[in-house]
């Protein structure tokens, strides 16, 4: 291999092995940074409300008791009242403040989600088609919504209660330590050890909940593929088939999410055990201290309460932490899809010029990252305004030769020219403007006709109705859109899985057409038309500029009879056929590696 | 309209999904109650251990052993309460989602491209998820919160009836406001799992799209698409979050009204001396044991609202009416296949027009025609895929409703057009049907040319392919799923204009080898070449619906002018042929 050959870049996703990446909670705080960052002036101010309530909450009772203890006794009217008039204001506060964190906290977390499921789609956008080869469309579904849903859950839900609680708790423990530091100590050692357990156990949870979400991911992949292809399983009378594969990832599924479940409730019992573990160390460490004299039982007394205000939150916390931990494993899977990048770079500054040739091969050879080597040192020269047929047995490599045409992929070794220049200097909306692809696998998006038809040219978007219909008239396709019912309203649903094959890869004449490429590459783009409207179909490429240069491969001889040049491709080798006869004597008798 | 989407959700009972657990629940809410029992147990310990400490100045050492058992006692509730809760939560969702495949998997082909893919999944993903934290969280918190209120409520009623009244009267203002608040987000709900499926369908369609999004660099469609879908989303995020922000801080109010009025009022009691200050005190603090719950149910109406919406989704499914009786008739077949008087209607359009045709055992028929002709159609209308609107479909001279389907389809292969490949082995793939025995898989092999190709790989037919067969060319996908069909050692073939993608050399070798290994079988083919069909038994030819001629290639060569262009359009280059 020489220096020129490309390392490939892996873009299969983390779907099996359980391997989550070690994140200390400050380095994903800081991934999430950028997805907060806009938020930062609402979340200060939810914050506030989220303390001015924590703190409202914890006074009112106070003022309660006081009203108790002292005023009633006393038959106090005026300070009942007084009081009494005091909590209704601090109530009306909370009304307020309790309000703000739920709308400003939630709001947060709805934005978040938002930002979060748009980067994600837009980096699904930026990824070369490499990726969507690698992974599986099921698996990318779950990630955007499920695994987004639950970071989501975090900031709208756990994260106001979360900062109330360690509010709360930081404010017992602060008081508690200053009304008698050696007791307070004592009291609060368990939640040392609380936070020991904590750290050595949280991987271990995340790492569960990744699995479980994996899971999710892998069971979705399974319906969603069965589910696309469910006229194959009806046919194929495997429903009983389709239900043990789901069955399979279901059960899969329940396991993971079994000990998932059971790892994030962990927290709870111990956290509950080690507040328990708390006021028995108090109780007896008190009386110890009283019987050496050193504390009074009233202290005791009202110790035991305001201990309560410590671990009781923590409490809180145990459920709200084991949501942390589902939310930051969810996160290292939408990471991992937002730290890939594409390989299919625009490369910078001037390369050899390659003057003459419209397109050319200049000694490429291609592998798949998984697989063997498909074609082997291709030298090919494609001339303005010439058709060109690629011809040969299936599995030869005429597809992958039309895909590097238009860069969906990079040559392992040598280089593609474009008009002179190599091919990975041209920005994609340049290329994709010269290069018109109709590919082998026609797709549609539920709309209508006209819809699928202008989809991704901005120019005729503008167009009037009358305006396209007019440009459709001048380049003869008008005839090719009677073959849909309501011409350019018919409607597609569901990827048009009820119109044919041939329907499909008309609109996808129609609109690689009517974009006007430099060079149009058809790789089987008429296979499934019939004859007659085929024949409708090479008059309208005749009818393209003089300077159009056609690509065509077809397995119809009569496809590629008008062709300039005729080459044949086998086994990843190309060679040129010269004529027509020695092109299908090639065909039928030529020997064949694949 | 409305008052149909109002009703249907109704009539799916999310409590009654429980039903099934009713052990497990019961034996959850006994823990709940247990652990929380004995965490009212524990200030009553310290309280003893105080008192004690107070008479005899020593700290008994049964109140520790007791504080150490509760404690212990309340770790193992709790921890075994999690347990339960775990395994209930996901044994309902994981019994739902095999409810939800196996009715999937029951119905037609017309059902789930009516239900759309994009819906079941968030059927059997997202929506099974919101009745899973509904077990989990809801169950237990409703039946410990009834208990405590319901608890505190008599508690309260007993020691002052009058006061407690004016607690009480605050129960209808918390229930009007969860009734108003509740009714709106459920359809809000609703609303959100609809999103959801578009948002899928947008995802799903850019990815499938992918090379075609590439090809044409028409990203910014997509992102604008899904940023359409994805706001809509959060708007309607942000409206259910607006309804839930109201509602809990004014049930906090409500409540803290109730407390503020004891206080206030209990407080005027005592000092006109009408109430006694312990009584007073005991209230004030069963009021607070009381706020709580309230609370809970207030976070928890979210969860049982989603969760709703949810099921009233899942039940439109599970509740949709089985599709046609399973035949009975369970035969071999002679290969003899008849169509009458079909008509078939696509949207408004006729899509076949009174078609009559009829294929006799052991026949060869290729259908020809221009695109968007029916053809199609009318394959899936012979194995059963569609339904006509009316007219018959016979096999043997019998109905194909009286057949038994599984029986049926194990005699009938198809040949999709469009490549349908699974992420599994080549092996999985070709012997779809698992009762495909070594040999049959063998010839089928054989026949559809696989050999020479499996040989260039190295774990040959125990290959793993990708998800929408991406490492395949379009050729050898084609010669897969026609081995898929011939592994059934099928009576009838019918072939949906397979030999496509397939070169001449390859589809001649194929078609020799089809009638070699399997003969007596009954094919019939949709094709577009006719060089490869002149020697048929029948050439069909269909135009837009309608049946325009039938006949051997001689005779349909003189009878049909439009039979005889199409022959012409091919005809300039089939000497090479």
């Amino acid at each position: 291999m020489s220096f020129l050959s490309i390392v490939f870049m892996n873009y299969t996703l983390n779907t099996n092995s359980a391997s989550t990446q070690k994140t200390s909670i400050a380095e994903a705080l800081k991934k999430l940074w950028p997805l907060i960052l806009p938020e930062k002036n609402i979340l200060f101010v939810a914050l506030g409300a989220v303390v001015v309530n924590a703190a409202l909450n914890l006074f009112a009772p106070l003022l309660i008791a006081h009203v108790i203890n002292v005023f009633v006794p006393a038959k106090n009217y005026h300070g009942l009242m007084l009081y009494a008039g005091y909590i209704l204001i601090m109530y009306l506060f909370a009304l307020v403040t309790s309000y703000m964190q739920t709308w400003l906290m939630g709001g947060v977390g709805q934005r978040v989600l938002y930002r979060l499921r748009g980067s994600v789609f837009t980096k699904l956008q930026e990824l070369p088609v490499a990726f969507f080869n690698q992974n599986k469309a099921g698996d990318l579904i779950s990630r955007i919504n499920n695994d987004t849903d639950r970071i989501n859950q975090f900031f709208s839900q756990s994260l106001v209660q979360f900062v109330g609680s360690v509010f709360l708790m930081a404010g017992a423990a602060v008081f508690l330590l200053s009304l008698n530091i050696r007791l307070g100590a004592a009291a609060l050692a368990p939640s040392v050890l609380l936070l020991i357990f904590t750290q050595a156990i949280s991987p271990w949870v995340k790492k569960k909940n990744f699995v479980s979400m994996q899971t999710l991911g892998g069971m979705s992949s399974e319906i969603q593929e069965s589910l696309n292809n469910f006229k194959v399983i009806i046919a194929f009378n495997r429903r009983d088939y389709f239900n043990k594969r789901f069955q399979e990832v279901n059960e899969q599924n329940y396991t993971a999410s079994i000990t998932a479940g059971l790892a994030n409730n962990i927290f709870t019992p111990i956290y509950g055990l080690c507040s328990n573990l708390g006021q028995l160390i108090l109780l007896a460490y008190g009386i110890y201290l009283i019987s050496i004299g050193s504390f009074t039982i009233g202290l005791l007394i009202s110790f035991i309460a305001y201990v309560n205000n410590f671990y009781n939150p923590l409490r809180q916390l145990a459920a709200l932490w084991a949501n942390f931990q589902a939310a930051l494993a969810s996160w290292d899977r939408v990471h991992e899809i937002l730290v890939m990048d594409t390989d299919l770079l625009v490369e910078k500054g001037e390369t050899a010029k390659k003057p003459g040739a419209v397109l050319e091969f200049e000694n490429v050879n291609f592998k798949y990252p998984d697989g063997k080597e498909i074609l082997h040192h291709i030298n090919l020269k494609l001339e303005q305004g010439k058709t060109y047929a690629l011809v040969g047995p299936t599995g030869g490599g005429k597809t992958t030769t039309a895909s590097l045409m238009a860069r969906l992929y990079d040559p392992t070794q040598g280089t593609v020219f474009l008009s002179g220049r190599d091919i990975r200097t041209y920005e994609e909306s340049e290329r994709t403007k010269k290069i018109g692809f109709i590919l082998q696998e026609p797709f549609l998006f539920s709309g209508t006709v006209r819809e699928n038809i202008l989809y991704g040219s901005d120019e005729y978007q503008k167009h009037s109705k009358e305006d396209l219909e007019q440009v459709i008239k001048d380049d003869g396709l008008e005839k090719l859109l009677e073959r849909f019912d309501k011409g350019l309203d018919t409607p597609i649903a569901g990827s048009g899985d009820a119109l044919s094959l041939g329907q499909k890869q008309l609109i996808a004449f129609i609109r690689a057409v009517l974009r006007r490429p430099e060079i149009l590459i058809l790789d089987e783009a008429t296979a499934n038309i019939d004859t007659v409207t085929e024949e409708l179909l090479e008059d309208i490429l005749k009818k393209l500029p003089a300077t159009t240069t056609r690509v065509i491969i077809a397995h119809r001889l009569n496809t590629i009879e008008s062709a300039d040049e005729i080459y044949f491709v086998n086994a990843g080798v190309i060679t040129q056929a010269g004529s027509m006869e020695h092109a299908v004597d090639m065909l039928l008798h030529g020997k064949r590696d694949s | 309209m409305d008052n149909e989407e109002i009703k249907k959700p109704s009539q799916a009972n999310l409590f009654g999904v429980l039903n099934k657990y009713r052990g497990l629940l019961a034996v959850l809410i006994v823990l709940a109650l247990l652990s929380n029992g004995l965490t009212l147990w524990v200030p009553l310990i310290i309280a003893h251990g105080i008192d004690g400490f107070l008479k005899s100045r020593v700290l008994l050492s049964g109140v520790l052993w007791e504080f150490g058992i509760a404690a212990a006692l309340i770790f193992i509730f709790t921890y075994l309460q999690s347990v339960v809760q775990t395994i209930a939560s996901e044994r309902v969702a994981r019994d739902l989602r095999n409810n939800l495949s196996q009715k999937i998997s029951g119905h037609s082909y017309a059902f789930v491209e009516k239900t759309t893919g994009s819906k079941l999944l968030t059927n059997l993903t997202s929506d099974t998820d919101s009745i899973k934290t509904f077990v989990a969280q809801a169950v237990v918190n409703i039946v410990s919160s009834a208990f405590i209120i319901v608890g505190a409520a008599v508690l309260l009623l007993s020691l002052n009836w009058k006061l407690a009244l004016v607690v009480l009267a605050i129960i209808p203002i918390i229930g009007g406001t969860f009734f108003f608040v509740l009714k709106k987000v459920r359809q809000l709900f609703l609303k959100t799992r609809e999103v959801i499926d578009r948002l899928n369908k947008v995802i799903n369609e850019s990815i499938l799209g992918a090379a075609l999004i590439r090809v044409l660099n028409s990203r910014r469609p997509e992102d604008a698409k899904f940023n359409d879908v994805n706001s809509q989303a959060r708007d309607l995020g942000l409206q259910i979050l607006k309804l839930f922000a109201s509602m809990i801080p004014v049930i906090t109010f409500a409540t803290n009204l109730a407390v503020l009025a004891i206080l206030t009022l209990g407080g005027h009691f005592v000092i006109q001396g009408t109430m006694s200050l312990g009584n007073y005190a005991a209230f004030n603090s069963y009021l607070i044991i009381l706020i709580f719950p309230i609370l809970i149910i207030g976070f928890m109406s979210n969860i049982i609202a989603q969760a709703q919406a949810s099921y009233g989704r899942i039940y439109e499914v599970l509740d949709a009416p089985d599709p046609l009786e399973n035949g009975t008739l369970n035969v071999p077949l002679k290969g003899e296949v008849s169509v009458t008087d079909i008509n078939l209607k696509y949207g408004q359009k006729p899509a076949l027009k009174d078609i009559t045709l009829s294929f006799t055992p052991g026949s060869k028929t290729a259908i020809i025609g221009p695109t968007a002709a029916g053809k199609t159609q009318l394959l899936y209308l012979l194995i059963g895929l569609i339904e006509p609107d009316s007219g018959s479909v016979e096999y043997d001279g019998q109905n194909i409703h009286n057949y038994n389907r599984e029986s049926l389809h194990k005699q009938v292969g198809f040949v999709f057009q469009d490549s349908i490949i699974f992420n599994m082995s080549l092996r999985e793939n070709i012997g779809f049907n698992t009762e495909a025995s070594k040999g049959n898989m063998d010839k089928a092999v054989a026949t559809a040319e696989l050999d020479d190709f499996l040989h260039t790989l190295p774990q040959g037919l125990d290959t793993i392919v990708s998800e929408r067969g991406a490492s395949l060319s379009g050729g050898q996908k084609q010669r897969v799923m026609l081995a898929r069909a011939l592994a059934l050692n099928p009576k009838i073939l019918l072939l949906d204009d397979f030999t496509a993608r397939v070169d001449g050399q390859t589809e001649r070798k194929i078609l020799d080898n089809i009638a070699k290994n399997y003969p007596g079988l009954t094919l019939i083919s949709v094709t577009q070449k006719i060089a490869s069909v002149e020697h048929y038994d029948q050439i069909v030819l269909l135009m837009e619906g309608e049946l325009i001629a039938t006949g051997t290639h001689e005779a349909l060569l003189h009878s049909s002018p439009e039979y005889a262009q199409i022959f012409e359009s091919q005809k300039s280059t089939s000497n090479y042929e």
